[in-house]
């Protein structure tokens, strides 16, 4: 335990979300506002303005005519696929570095954070969930804690693994036996540190066991869905591979069928090639390089 | 030569000195063939097991299911001189969530699709690496038919 504090200090030297991506997200998650508050919330940040219009002027969107505001691009490309866009930008240099600690190369754990943002908005249509806003951004950031914990865990990885596979532990029960902190717990205090809108901080903190919520979140539940499926298809996986419990309430409360897991495991698949595509064709995107694992 | 093999995708060669090697494999099953006499290599990382969940998926990428992809391995297999009887067959993957109930059991039912099909056409498995709910790579040179699994506890001959 004698990292726990070194490990609270960290989150604190961490970069910050561009403020644009903070106001952005408390815009999505107020019923109230409108797509004029989500351009207000990001066209005075011209840094992001023009990224968001190169993105939406390549080959990838096949556009016939050339995108030249954001009003603009709303109006093309749908709001949702516009936010989307953003929110990726705004994450892929915080989670494009190699996480070692985790057998995480370069680009990985964005390519992981990316297939779960959009497995979590394919399971949000599905069980019609309301707040389909947020759910994408929350599944961008639900492995943010490995960002900070990364070089922890790699100090200790040989007790944390003999834990995973002598004790039986899920691999986040052995980081929080051993170093202190799960990376959810960890992520959950990055979130509240940068103001996070509290469903997405809550589906950062309990990604892995959505059932020790109190209450049930369906939030919570699409982004534990969404990581399972990319776990389970090995999209982005590190070594604490498939080492986490599977949480089989969910499944009831989503009624869902693991024909669904499938069938969205597929999709997923195609739109993350396509997303992949997009950022490496792009020289603006921080991610140059798909992850080639 | 290198030869990466993407989920959903599969590989056969007959090149000297070539190199087979598909990564992180979950729940997904990776295989290989190896005809020792022919020096013929074979990769498949396959997802699924059943081409019914989509059809139209498998007709663009058999390799995303067992039972699109499997055969057609082979049989590019036997295009560049392979024979099933001479055939080494290797199996890795098929990794779990810690499941208490079987929830998501996609692993093990790829497995089981495997097991199927080799039953059905008399093939048999020389090595497996299968279960549990770690991520593997799988390598295979296709001069030695030497194949390795790497996993976070490090690299071993299978």
């Amino acid at each position: 335990m004698r990292n726990a504090q070194d490990i609270v200090d960290q989150i604190g030297s961490l970069p910050p979300l561009p403020s644009t991506a903070i106001k952005l997200m408390n815009v999505l998650g107020d019923p109230q506002s409108s797509v004029a508050h989500i351009v207000d919330a990001i066209k005075y940040d011209q840094a992001i303005t023009t990224q968001v219009l190169r993105l939406c002027n390549s080959a990838y969107f096949g556009l016939s005519r050339k995108v030249t505001s954001l009003d603009d691009a709303m109006v093309c490309l749908g709001t949702i696929k516009v936010l989307q866009l953003v929110m990726s930008v705004h994450t892929s240099s915080a989670l494009s570095k190699e996480q070692h600690g985790y057998g995480l190369d370069p680009g990985v754990l964005w390519k992981h954070s990316v297939a779960v943002a959009l497995a979590s908005a394919v399971f949000a249509q599905k069980t019609n969930l309301a707040n389909a806003n947020l759910v994408f951004t929350a599944g961008l950031l639900h492995d943010i804690g490995k960002v900070v914990l990364n070089q922890y865990v790699a100090d200790e990885f040989v007790e944390i693994v003999r834990r995973v596979s002598d004790e039986g532990l899920a691999f986040c029960e052995a980081e929080q036996q051993v170093l202190g902190f799960s990376h959810e717990e960890i992520g959950g205090m990055i979130g509240r540190t940068w103001q996070l809108p509290e469903p997405i901080v809550l589906c950062i903190q309990h990604h892995h066991v959505p059932s020790a919520l109190e209450t049930p979140d369906p939030l919570v539940d699409v982004v534990y869905l969404a990581d399972c499926v990319c776990l389970l298809f090995g999209i982005g996986l590190g070594e604490d591979g498939l080492s986490y419990r599977a949480d089989s309430a969910v499944m009831d409360r989503c009624d869902l069928r693991e024909s669904d897991l499938e069938s969205v495991g597929l999709t997923v698949l195609d739109e993350l090639k396509r997303v992949e595509q997009l950022f490496a064709t792009t020289p603006s995107a921080a991610c140059k390089q798909p992850a080639v694992h | 030569m290198n030869v990466v093999v993407d989920i959903a995708d599969y590989a056969v060669t007959a090149e000297a000195g070539a190199s087979l090697i598909t990564y992180s494999l979950g729940s997904c099953i990776g295989m290989t063939i190896w005809d020792p006499q022919a020096q013929v290599g074979g990769m498949i990382h396959y997802m699924l097991p059943e081409s019914s969940l989509s059809p139209a998926k498998a007709k663009a990428s058999p390799a995303m299911f067992a039972d699109s992809g499997v055969p057609i391995m082979f049989r590019a297999a036997y295009k560049l001189g392979a024979e099933k009887k001479r055939m080494i067959v290797k199996v890795a993957g098929g990794s779990q969530l810690l499941d208490d109930k079987g929830t998501f059991n996609i692993g093990k039912r790829n497995y089981v699709m495997l097991r199927k099909i080799f039953w059905k056409n008399g093939i048999l498995i020389d090595a497996e690496d299968v279960g549990g709910s770690v991520s593997r790579t799988m390598r295979m040179d296709v001069n030695t038919g030497r194949v390795t699994i790497k996993n976070r506890d490090g690299e071993r001959e299978l």
